[in-house]
């Protein structure tokens, strides 16, 4: 029981949730995004409480302090999330529907954390399954908004895409070793071509899930048309749980081919940052860039893994950690504008600092953490990953990476200078935000300041992290 | 030996069929072809001793998946062949892709004795009982994930079919 | 062995054709005595030969077939409508063991270890020939009879599995013949399933497409529904497989509920093992008489539902009964162990 708490609590909350949905008359509705936010924040808390790992299920199921602490910080940002999105979903048009957003979120949630306790890959893909598929309605929530429908089918079909190329290599895996289960999989998994093979099916569909190039072309457009709450659930928490999970699998199950599987990387690694990178700068809808941004982010999560090394986790642990509070900032603020207003493109900014000066700052912080700018943290977070790389002698991808960021530092400035410098003849009017909607920006800003300063949190990763060597 | 007949026969149904899904000018077809090739696929379980799988396969695929195919393209009367004619260059690409593709499975199979790959087969496992002594006993969480999952996909289904609030 | 099942499978498909031959006439003598007037009297005694003089008058119709239709789905429609439900009956046990010489021949066909799935599943794949051929006739009244028949099916399909999954969790067995041998004498599943039984009454109307829940046909609305552009022996088959389905759907559910060929005290009389079979069939074929009848009598004397009012009845109805019905079994079941 306690081993499988994270995800009981869950499910538990989920089940509260759909009962109380049963239950309360439809005029009180709106409350239940109170209780949501409560709950979760329960079970953020009993979350960090120590608990004894093991494995159930004869090995189908296992937990360790890491994993404990990846579906922490994968909680935390979906609480985020959830605080983010109250404001949305009082509109009158989504009142109906509130229990049933939080519920799907929470189920993705579920999927995740059994993902990412999986030991075999059976539960991981059943995991990944109830982490995509409750997403794809979520995306498509305004669903008589012609985008969001779009974003919904989008999603839904480039997932199944995913899901069944990922299926193939693992059928090619499951028949060449016999079993499904990670520990046996690992010692059987000795490079024959078969095998090879089913590993590259089996990364080109999670490729497709944390958004790599060439697997990318989903991520703009389900970004923009999808919620903009979903779009930041997206690609901080559902990007986050499938690159632990990968970083993991990676370092044990695939442990004798890291040369092969290195080498995959180094080459995506270099695709993703560039193209990630060059499509952002053209970008004029803030959603989209956004979504370019985060595949470039993407790439750069994959420059820990292929440190290979105990530091190396920990940076690509410690990076998302960062970017998950990075991004739900940038995304908070642009949810709460494009909810107030409509608007959603870069010149719509223009002049913000004027008559919103709180959100101008805090979508600049969240852009400088994103770049990479001292003193906040993605800073801390880039610079580690460039030394995980480094440390394994890759310096010429480094360089690239580093090269990368400049390019990065100057879209990222773009959005800045409109909020700062342009003026404008029709600025976005000045409005107060929200209980919600201000608590939602007070924790990532703080996210942003309190990873990058305190050092015990990069210690305790640290400390729970391990390598291939 | 006559066991191995119905085999290559329900593969080559399977095969045609499933080609034919893909070749069919008319939606309709596609979908009918797809139906007969959950059949041929119930086939090869019913060879492999699994009546209870192949019946369920049936059930589930041909009698509830496929009728609702069937019935939204019936509903949207998708009678005509709409396909916006593709640049020469898409066409070009995907076929060098498809034969890089089927170069690759070839060299990694063809290398592979497919006979050293032999798991005991055990004649009972598709029976009805040892089903259900396996899904849960040894399945029993993936089985219990994939409730969950129903329940959620049921959510959204729910989400989806909500009338718009004006 | 296999020259019995020969004999056996023709019998049974000799006996459900007949059988739904002499439905049709039954049924418009029926439904004369219901609206007060004769019936069909004309074509040899009490009308008796009528039904042949409708098969030879269908036979010799003129073949029209649609200039815009899908000619080949257009004959492949009735002709897997009826071969769909003469498939149904090879599970269905039809008597007890009959000894021949010294050996012991089973009266079902085929006793497979999952009865009650093959069931499903060809009822579940009986749409297909209503929806070919209503599609393939190109015709929007046949279309949306098709389009309303599958719809139907599915949903009401759900109510009725899980109304029989109270009989398996009783029984214990997929196996008809199990589930047949555990209601010997009055020991008959209905006392037991009261609810159950009624919603699979309910839902054998809707799948055999009979009034109440005619309407892929409903000819108020629809002309002929499905069968709008057919004529002949194909429309004959579409109408005969009706019948055909009827009287097997009496049969399954003479078999789950009503304890199929067993009745109180024929085990009683000393007969020999072969009259014993015999006069079960009997018992068998009265039961299934009875549920002709009833089908007869519904359609006789209920109106049509509207389409809404049905789907209504089959997902908020039926389906929550159905599953509060397998909940209480299922504590009931707990408990007794």
């Amino acid at each position: 029981m306690l081993i499988m708490r994270h995800e009981l609590l869950l499910i538990a909350i989920t089940v509260i949730l759909l009962l109380v949905e049963i239950f309360l008359p439809g005029d009180k509705k709106s409350r239940v995004i109170t209780l949501a936010i409560l709950l979760m924040t329960a079970v953020l808390i009993l979350g960090f409480v120590p608990g004894p790992s093991g494995t159930l299920f004869g090995g189908m199921y296992q937990t360790t302090a890491l994993i404990s602490m990846l579906k922490n910080i994968l909680n935390i940002g979906a609480l985020i999330v959830m605080i983010q999105s109250a404001d949305w979903l009082r509109k009158p048009e989504n009142k109906e529907k509130i229990s049933e957003y939080y519920i799907l979120l929470l189920s993705t949630l579920i999927g995740m954390q059994y993902m990412l306790s999986s030991g075999d890959f059976l539960m991981f893909y059943l995991g990944l399954e109830l982490a995509t598929i409750p997403l794809a309605a979520l995306a498509a929530f305004e669903r008589f908004k012609e985008k969001s429908a779009e974003a919904g089918v989008k999603f839904i079909f480039s997932s199944a895409l995913s899901s069944g190329i990922l299926l193939y290599g693992l059928s090619m895996i499951y028949g060449t070793t016999g079993t499904l289960y990670f520990a046996e999989v690992g010692p059987a998994f000795t490079g024959t071509p078969l095998q090879v093979l089913g590993f590259i099916f089996f990364f080109a569909g999670m490729a497709f899930k944390i958004s790599l190039v060439p697997f990318h072309l989903w991520t703009a457009d389900v970004y923009e048309g999808a919620p903009v709450n979903i779009s930041s659930y997206l690609s901080v928490v559902s990007k986050g749980a499938a690159a632990f999970i990968l970083t993991i699998l990676l370092f044990t199950v695939f442990s004798k081919i890291a040369l092969m599987w290195s080498n995959v990387l180094y080459i995506i690694i270099i695709l993703t940052i560039t193209m990630g990178n060059l499509f952002a700068i053209r970008q004029q809808n803030l959603k989209r860039f956004l979504a370019f941004s985060s595949i470039a982010q993407a790439g750069f999560i994959l420059l820990g893994i292929i440190g290979q090394s105990q530091y190396g986790m920990t940076t690509v642990i410690y990076f998302v950690l960062v970017y998950i509070f990075s991004n739900l900032g940038a995304f908070g603020v642009v949810s709460i504008i494009s909810n107030r207003t409509g608007c959603e493109t870069i010149n719509d900014y223009d002049g913000l600092y004027r008559t919103n000066p709180r959100l101008a700052m805090m979508m600049m912080l969240s852009l400088f953490s994103l770049a990479g700018i001292p003193p906040v943290a993605g800073f801390f977070g880039k610079f580690f990953l460039f030394a995980a790389a480094a440390n394994h002698g890759l310096y010429i991808l480094v360089l690239i990476a580093i090269i990368n960021t400049i390019i990065s530092l100057y879209y990222y400035l773009l959005v800045i200078k409109a909020m700062f410098l342009n003026r404008s003849d029709r600025p976005i009017p000045k409005f107060k935000s929200d209980f919600y909607t201000s608590l939602g920006l007070i924790l990532c800003l703080a996210g942003i300041f309190a990873v990058g300063i305190a050092s015990t949190i990069f210690e305790a990763i640290n400390g729970l992290s391990f390598g291939l060597y | 030996m006559f066991s191995n007949y119905i085999f290559y026969f329900l593969s080559a149904l399977a095969l045609y069929s499933s080609v034919m899904v893909l070749l069919s000018k008319k939606p309709i077809h596609s979908v009918l072809y797809l139906t007969l090739t959950f059949f041929a696929i119930g086939g090869h379980y019913i060879l492999l001793n699994a009546q209870f799988l192949a019946i369920v396969h049936i059930i589930v695929y041909a009698g509830a998946i496929m009728v609702l195919f069937l019935f939204t393209v019936m509903l949207l009367n998708l009678n005509k062949e709409e396909r916006s004619p593709k640049p020469i260059w898409v066409k070009a690409a995907a076929i060098l892709a498809g034969i890089m593709l089927g170069l690759v499975l070839i060299g990694v199979f063809r290398g592979y004795d497919l006979r050293l790959i032999q798991h005991p087969m055990e004649s009972q496992i598709g029976l009805v009982k040892e089903l259900g002594k396996i899904l849960y006993r040894d399945y029993m969480l993936p089985f219990e994930v994939s409730s969950i999952l129903f329940l959620t996909a049921m959510v959204g289904a729910v989400l989806l079919g909500k009338k718009e609030q004006i | 062995m296999l020259i019995f099942k020969t004999i056996l499978a023709s019998a049974i498909l000799l006996l459900s054709l007949v059988v739904a031959m002499y439905s049709t006439l039954i049924e418009r003598k029926i439904a004369g005595f219901f609206q007060d007037r004769l019936g069909p009297n004309r074509a040899g005694p009490w009308g008796l030969l009528q039904p042949l003089a409708d098969g030879i008058k269908l036979f010799f119709k003129e073949e029209f077939m649609p200039n815009t239709a899908d000619k080949f789905l257009y004959i492949l429609g009735p002709s897997l409508t009826m071969l769909i439900a003469c498939l149904t009956s090879a599970v269905i046990p039809w008597g007890p063991d009959i000894v021949i010489n010294g050996q012991v021949f089973s009266l079902q066909m085929a006793d497979v270890n999952i009865g009650i799935l093959y069931i499903f599943a060809i009822v579940s794949i009986g749409v297909y020939g209503i929806m070919i051929g209503g599609w393939a006739s190109n015709n929007k009244y046949a279309l949306l009879g098709a389009v309303r028949a599958s719809s139907q099916m599915i949903s009401y399909e759900l109510a009725m599995s899980l109304s029989i999954i109270t009989i398996v969790m009783m029984s214990g067995s997929l196996s008809m013949r199990d589930i047949v041998n555990q209601q010997q004498g009055f020991n008959w599943n209905i006392w037991y399933q009261p609810l159950g039984f009624i919603i699979f009454l309910i839902c054998a109307f809707a799948e055999t497409n009979r009034s109440p829940f005619d309407l892929p046909e409903c000819e108020t609305e629809l002309v002929g529904g499905y069968h709008t552009e057919y004529s002949s022996m194909k429309l004959g088959f579409y109408l005969f497989s009706e019948y055909i389905n009827m009287f097997i759907s009496g049969a399954v559910m003479a078999t789950l509920f009503l304890g199929g060929y067993h009745f109180p005290f024929i085990d009683k009389l000393g007969l020999s093992p072969n009259a014993f079979a015999f006069v079960s069939f009997l018992v068998l074929f009265a039961k299934i008489t009875f549920f002709g009848f009833i089908f007869m009598w519904v359609r006789w004397t209920l109106p049509r539902f509207r389409y809404d009012q049905l789907m209504r009845l089959g997902w908020k109805a039926l389906i929550p009964l159905a599953i509060l019905n397998v909940l209480i079994t299922g504590v009931v079941i707990l408990l007794n162990q």
